[in-house]
């Protein structure tokens, strides 16, 4: 089984060079000279080659490709021209604003999507069951930030119970200093309740968003899953045996069916740790997301290709371990 | 118990389709008022009867706008996913029948892109190449191709060597005809059902490129860049602009979600019920 995990951690090696690669040609392809990014419009020939060349973009495109890796090897992404700041700096700041949204809102999403899915499943073809059905076909046929914008319109506007989408403190509150980062747990930290209950409502909207957009595939996998488990053999036995339904449910049928709902959120964490780009914007959230917006939209390509590889290495790296949990969860797999 | 092939998520599906389908060829001869001129009424008009839906900011008809949408959206997406299936289910046969170097060609190339969060890479490769409908088809499609590999390789691969197979070879068939006539056409069933999936999937990505105005150009009457222009509107309380689109692709994309499973139900036995 070691070997089996090594060979799956090693394999991740290739892959992660094949995204650095691709990223650098689309940028040099697709994103035009550079050059122009950095110079001023008015700047005379002689000084757009004074910063070609130190830029290195004089070099043949090998050349640059090598460096570009080296670089990034050592975790320097280059600078920022909208932030003038290093993007690897940049990332960092903004990473904890995007994993405290995606954590509490994957965590709700599975807290609430993993019950909703048993329900259907035993119910089958029962009320319970349909209703399950329409509100997970709902959370994924819908556009995350059309939910989060109706969201707003009816409890910010309409009900004025919450806060409008103006990130994570309400206007005019200054942020503290980052401790972790995490600013409810900074908060608590400071014993600053009154913050924390700003920034916790601030925070309602879109977790609840991104929650319910998360339940709705997790509800999905996990009732076409424990249908299956409930149709097995060692189900019928144990309902043979006289065992209660509870015990079936849950000590049997669901600790299978769980295996698939264990990939799903993988794949899920990979992508709100990535962060959510669209639901961010909606909110104001000043995370990853956001960021990479600013970039794609300011063509600050410094900026876009650091997130990008930031985000597909991340990807790459939640498949690797849930790709490991599943060796060491399932019985199967250890051959 | 066998299965009836019309299950009513099947027929929910299709019919809600053939009713955009139709809208969308009705919006090419007719709709209430010009979708793409400006000042038809007034900004902001609430639902009335002449304006059933309102209209937005510039005074756009949202009705005739949400009607001349369906074009772009429901086109985007059908031609986009036959552009993948297509592609990838070539490349995918190939890896998964002829197996060796070029399969591991293809299957490693399809991890590296697969690496890359999907909306993220169209988001990417759709500023880098601008706006426009081709670009954008193209880019949904490139986005997708990855999953049909993944998917016709495995089908192709795992049926290789089964019996029907080695007779077609036995008779004298080409290799290429045995992975494309004999193979390919055994696996339809589940390349359809993902490519309803994958249609639902290019819908909502549309929809969000179009939201952040890297889709289309900015009159387009596309759900995403109308729901994009009713932002500021929905913090004033003109909800109707922003609202409406978003109903319309819940519609298509919900669709789309409930004829892919109606159609995974019918060719996996294990979930015949």
């Amino acid at each position: 089984m070691l070997r089996l995990l090594l060979h799956r951690a090693l394999w991740a090696l290739p892959v992660a060079l094949g995204v650095v690669t691709i990223t650098f040609f689309t940028a040099r392809l697709f994103g035009g000279d550079p050059t122009e990014l950095y110079a001023p419009p008015e700047a005379t020939d002689e000084l757009r080659a004074q910063i070609r060349e130190k830029l290195g973009l004089g070099d043949p495109l090998l050349v640059q490709y090598l460096r570009y890796l080296g670089e990034i090897a050592r975790f320097d992404f280059g600078i920022s021209f909208t932030t003038n700041q290093p993007v690897g700096q940049d990332l960092t700041e903004r990473l904890p604003a995007t994993l405290e949204l995606g954590l509490i809102g994957l965590g709700l999403g599975i807290l609430i999507g993993v019950p909703l899915g048993v329900i259907a499943a035993v119910s089958r073809e029962r009320v319970p069951d349909f209703l399950v059905r329409g509100i997970t076909l709902a959370g994924m046929a819908l556009p995350q930030f059309w939910i989060g914008l109706v969201l707003i319109w009816v409890f910010f506007v309409i009900l004025g119970w919450l806060p409008g989408p103006v990130g994570r403190l309400p206007i005019g509150v200054p942020l503290p200093e980052p401790i972790t980062g995490f600013l409810l747990v900074d908060l608590a930290l400071l014993r600053d309740w009154e913050k924390w209950r700003l920034a916790l409502l601030q925070l309602v909207l879109p977790a609840g968003t991104l929650a319910f957009a998360m339940l709705a595939p997790i509800a999905r996998v996990t009732r076409s899953s424990m249908v299956e488990a409930l149709q097995s053999d060692y189900i019928r036995t144990a309902v043979a045996m006289g065992f209660g339904r509870r015990a079936i449910w849950f000590r049997y049928a669901l600790r299978n069916a769980l295996l698939p709902v264990v990939t799903l959120v993988g794949v899920l964490a990979g992508y709100v740790f990535g962060g959510a780009v669209l639901l961010e914007s909606i909110f104001g959230w000043p995370g990853l997301g956001q960021y990479a917006l600013q970039a794609i939209e300011s063509s600050d390509f410094a900026a876009l290709q650091g997130f990008v590889i930031y985000a597909a290495l991340l990807y790459v790296g939640t498949f690797l371990l849930v790709d490991m949990l599943y060796i060491l969860i399932d019985p199967r797999m250890r051959t | 118990m066998k299965r009836a092939p019309f299950s009513w998520s099947m027929r929910i599906g299709l019919g809600i389709l053939a009713v955009y389908a139709a809208v969308a060829l009705l919006a090419l001869v007719w709709t209430p008022h010009d979708p793409l001129s400006p000042g038809v009424g007034d900004s902001y008009l609430a639902p009335s009867a002449e304006f059933p839906l309102g209209t937005d900011r510039l005074g756009s008809d949202v009705l005739s706008r949400l009607m001349a949408g369906t074009q772009y959206n429901l086109g985007i997406a059908l031609v986009a996913v036959s552009i993948a299936l297509a592609v990838g289910s070539l490349l995918g046969v190939i890896a998964g029948y002829y197996g060796g170097p070029l399969d591991i060609a293809i299957s490693r190339g399809v991890e590296v892109f697969q690496a890359f969060p999907g909306v993220l890479f169209a988001m990417l490769v759709a500023k880098a190449v601008g706006p426009g409908v081709i670009n954008i088809i193209l880019v949904l499609s490139f986005v997708g191709i990855p999953d049909y590999v993944r998917l016709a390789r495995a089908e192709v691969q795992s049926r290789r060597n089964w019996p029907y197979a080695e007779a077609a070879r036995m008779v004298g068939n080409r290799s290429w005809q045995v992975a494309f006539r004999h193979l390919l056409p055994n696996s339809t069933g589940p390349l359809l059902a993902f490519t309803s999936i994958n249609a639902a999937f290019v819908s909502l990505v549309t929809a969000s490129l179009g939201f952040l105005g890297l889709g289309l150009s900015p009159n387009t009457p596309e759900w995403g860049n109308m729901i994009a222009r009713g932002q500021d509107g929905v913090m004033t309380g003109e909800w109707w602009v922003s609202f409406f689109p978003g109903l319309a692709i819940l519609g298509m994309t919900g669709a789309f979600y409930l004829l892919g499973d109606a159609l995974s139900d019918l060719t996996d036995p294990r979930r015949r019920r």
